[in-house]
């Protein structure tokens, strides 16, 4: 065992440097830097989006026939840990780690056809309608309803939280297609415009600020059941299919350590001397040092052909923690300046100061926006329960 | 020793916090925050007519004669209802270095406006890189330097300034806030409150303006910052109480699984955890409180124990609280989000968490005082 690169693999991550260099705009850099809510926006991103595209990189975890890269799992880390590194935001996980992988595995190839590869090129940006105001950690006890109407279903109800629904084109969504048997048993995953007739958006802010998440109403929206993905009342296995990727689809570990690099110059500037303050961000490294060892074992099996056991509810419980202790430590190594506060969004575009400055008035939103980290895509208490049964076998 | 509570002082809690329950609710704290100047002159005014504005002072400055553990009480309410109006700025800083080390005449000129609700009062003593210094200059002083975090300077009449005079005392000065060459730089806070940096560009200020007289201000500035950070504790200890009575409140009624989300044990834990730290936070107050009249070291001892003690309860308390909300703990949609950043603002004013750590583990390591419990003799100290 060793944690050598190998020739191949350095010359491989010095190509990804270059293209960074060459490729990520400082406009966009600095973008990135000042986003204080939990996930990038799309205009931002999707700039890059588009570079990587020219490239062909933009979605190099897919099968090459898709267009993905052919990457080995060692490249896909040493490309997701450089444009971490470099400071690129990741444009609409919701198309390329959610409903892409979902249409390799049960779409149509009429649908393929039709939404990959607007995936591939970012011209599609996607939001998940999965939770709704009595259903959130019991998603199966959604009640949004769809009944079949010729080639439509009519839907009427209610999803929340629905992020970035207000930038995105398309959702997915899980509707109820059937009240009988058990709730699980009567659940569709149907695709359709978010500018259809009857669909309303209405924006909730966040504390931190942002507005990122959404109300999404149904009021007898007509959508074409060419958008169902599987059978009708099959989309309960559909979704559990795309929570594995929405909860490990990505290495993350490099994501983590940008932040960490990040904290760590932040505090180099505002309070190096201070030993509390250095002392916890040591205690942080060392997680994230165990937190990516951990990840980059569940590579190693997968790149050998193993199979890397539950470990992906384990990394969403330690990231998700470990990305809010990083965001507190940045808001008290600055302290009482951390309270300052610049209401208008994005902050990219409001502030017009030196870079340091900047940076710490994005220190306190950004506290308060990661605390959902250990809400979103399953809480925390929910990961533990599944790793109760998953690793102890309770 | 005795720990009870009098009739009046818990007639004091109720009626205020009959007031605040009628009076200011989420809505209207919304409508304050989001508008200037970040808080409400027909509130103000309210607090004026209940005698809430003169009650620490003496019944001779037109007061109501109320100690510490009034002020707690009633910070504890204000904290509670997520209350904005500069009441420790004003009257707890301002109206207490007045009554500290003001003449009798800057006492007569200032306190009875201050306590109908006409005056309002800030204190600048937070310095910065460039510290606010005092030069005499014939029979005026020039005042120059910058102090930040003024906590209620943009709405104060008259800002009162901790200055270092050449000899190493340190005096305060009171200014109208017209005053030439002051340039107050206001910013509203997380938490909805307003600050200000303030400027002081070789101010020309008169004799008449130093308040008292010529001696050190030192310890009677150090003794006011400590009521007010023990009444900012107060505050605390009230936006805890709210913030864990509405997340034992929120997971009775959200039902998830065919249950509410109380019944799992893992958020009863949690919990119970959260009532644990309000508990903790308010005795931590309360030897805060109780500890402002005595001697000096006991006084820090209590206050910076208390801050810090209550700041890592207040953290723990928040953030818990959000966590067990759900998705719904990290909008505005409800009071909660309010309450976690009027928590860190907590954290973070008159010195964070771990500066009082500091301070507190630097008394406490006196084996001496390490040994000795709370209790002490009076006569003795
Ligand atoms: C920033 C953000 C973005 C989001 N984006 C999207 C999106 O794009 N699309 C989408 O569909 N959804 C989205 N969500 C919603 C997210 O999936 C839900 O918030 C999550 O599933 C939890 O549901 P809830 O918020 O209703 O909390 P609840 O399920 O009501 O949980 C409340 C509390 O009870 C606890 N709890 C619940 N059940 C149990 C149990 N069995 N045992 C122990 N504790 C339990 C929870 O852990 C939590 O602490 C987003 C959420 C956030 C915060």
């Amino acid at each position: 065992m060793d944690l050598h690169l190998d020739p191949e693999d350095l010359a491989f991550r010095d190509a990804v440097r270059r293209f960074l260099d060459e490729n990520l705009l400082p406009a966009t850099r600095r973008a990135t830097a000042l986003t204080t809510g939990f996930i990038n926006d799309p205009e931002v991103a999707v700039v890059f989006h588009r570079a990587l595209h020219r490239k062909g990189w933009s979605v190099p975890h897919w099968p090459e026939k898709y267009g993905g890269t052919g990457w080995t799992q060692v490249q896909r880390y040493l490309f997701e840990a450089e444009c971490a590194r470099a400071g690129a935001p990741i444009y609409n996980g919701a198309g390329s780690n959610m409903i892409g992988p979902v249409l390799m595995r049960f779409g149509t190839d009429e649908q393929k056809k039709k939404y990959l590869p607007r995936i591939v090129s970012g011209e599609d940006c996607w939001a998940q309608g999965y939770s709704e105001p009595g259903s959130g950690s019991d998603l199966a006890s959604l009640r949004t309803r769809a009944v079949r109407d010729g080639e439509h279903y009519v839907i009427n109800g209610q999803k929340i939280w629905t992020t970035h629904a207000h930038k995105s084109n398309r959702l997915f969504a899980l509707v109820r297609t059937s009240t009988e048997g058990k709730k699980q048993e009567g659940i569709t995953f149907l695709m359709m415009d978010t500018g259809l007739p009857g669909i309303t958006v209405r924006p909730i802010i966040g504390n931190g600020g942002d507005h990122e998440f959404n109300e999404v109403f149904f009021d007898d929206v007509r959508a074409p059941v060419a958008g169902r993905v599987s059978e009708e009342n099959m989309g309960w296995e559909v979704a559990k299919y795309l929570l594995e990727f929405e909860r490990g689809g990505n290495p993350v570990a490099g994501r983590v350590r940008a932040q960490f690099a990040r904290l760590a110059t932040l505090i180099g500037k505002k309070c190096p001397g201070d030993a509390d303050i250095v002392a916890r961000l040591g205690e942080l490294g060392t997680d994230l040092d165990a937190m990516e060892m951990i990840e980059l074992t569940a590579v190693s099996a997968l790149q050998t052909g193993g199979n890397p056991g539950p470990v992906s509810s384990l990394l969403k419980l330690r990231w998700s923690q470990l990305r809010q202790q990083l965001a507190e430590l940045a808001m008290d190594a600055v302290g009482v300046e951390a309270l300052r506060w610049i209401a208008a969004r994005p902050l990219y575009d409001t502030l017009q100061l030196p870079a340091d400055e900047e940076q710490m008035l994005s220190v306190m939103p950004r506290y308060l926006n990661y605390r959902a980290y250990t809400i979103l895509g399953g809480t925390s208490e929910i990961q533990t329960g599944i790793l109760a049964r998953s690793l102890l076998g309770l | 020793m005795d720990l009870q509570y009098t009739t009046e002082q818990k007639l004091l809690r109720e009626s205020a916090g009959k007031f605040l329950a009628a009076s200011y609710d989420y809505t209207s704290f919304q409508k304050i925050s989001g508008g200037e100047p970040g808080w409400s002159a027909a509130i103000w005014s309210e607090f004026a007519r209940f005698g809430w504005l003169g009650l620490p002072f003496a019944e001779e400055q037109g007061g109501i004669g109320g100690g510490p553990v009034e002020v707690a009480i009633l910070m504890e309410a204000f904290g509670k209802s997520l209350v904005l109006e500069p009441y420790l700025s004003s009257v707890i800083l301002g109206g207490g270095l007045v009554e500290a080390l003001g003449s009798q005449q800057q006492r007569e000129s200032l306190l009875p406006p201050l306590i109908e609700g006409k005056l309002l009062l800030a204190f600048a003593y937070q310095d910065t890189s460039s510290p606010v210094k005092a030069q005499r200059n014939g029979s005026n002083y020039v005042v120059s330097g910058t102090k930040n975090t003024v906590l209620g300077a943009p709405g104060a009449h008259q800002i009162l300034v901790s200055a270092a005079l050449g000899d190493g005392a340190t005096a305060v000065f009171v200014l109208p806030r017209s005053t030439p060459g002051l340039t107050i730089r206001p910013y509203p806070m997380v938490h909805g409150a307003r600050a200000a940096d303030i400027d002081f560009g070789a101010v020309v200020v008169p004799e008449a303006a130093l308040l008292g007289g010529n001696q050190n201000a030192a310890d009677a500035i150090d003794r006011v910052i400590d009521s007010a950070i023990a009444a900012l504790c107060a505050d605390a200890v009230g936006a805890m109480t709210a913030m864990v009575a509405r997340t034992v409140e929120y997971t009775k009624t959200r039902v998830q699984f065919g249950q509410p989300v109380a019944k799992f044990q893992a958020l009863q834990h949690r919990m119970v955890e959260m009532k644990v730290r309000e508990e903790e936070a308010r005795a931590s107050c309360l030897f805060a409180t109780l500890s402002l009249a005595g001697p000096a070291a006991q006084r820090a001892r209590a206050v910076s124990g208390a801050k810090a003690k209550i700041g890592r309860c207040a953290r723990a308390v928040h953030q818990a609280a959000i966590q067990l909300h759900g998705a719904i703990g990290t909008t505005d949609e409800l009071s909660l989000g309010a309450y976690a950043k009027r928590l860190l603002a907590y954290e973070m004013l008159f010195g964070t968490t771990r500066d009082h750590l500091r301070r507190y583990a630097a008394i406490i390591s006196d084996p001496g005082i390490a040994a000795a419990g709370l209790l002490y003799d009076q006569a003795r100290s």
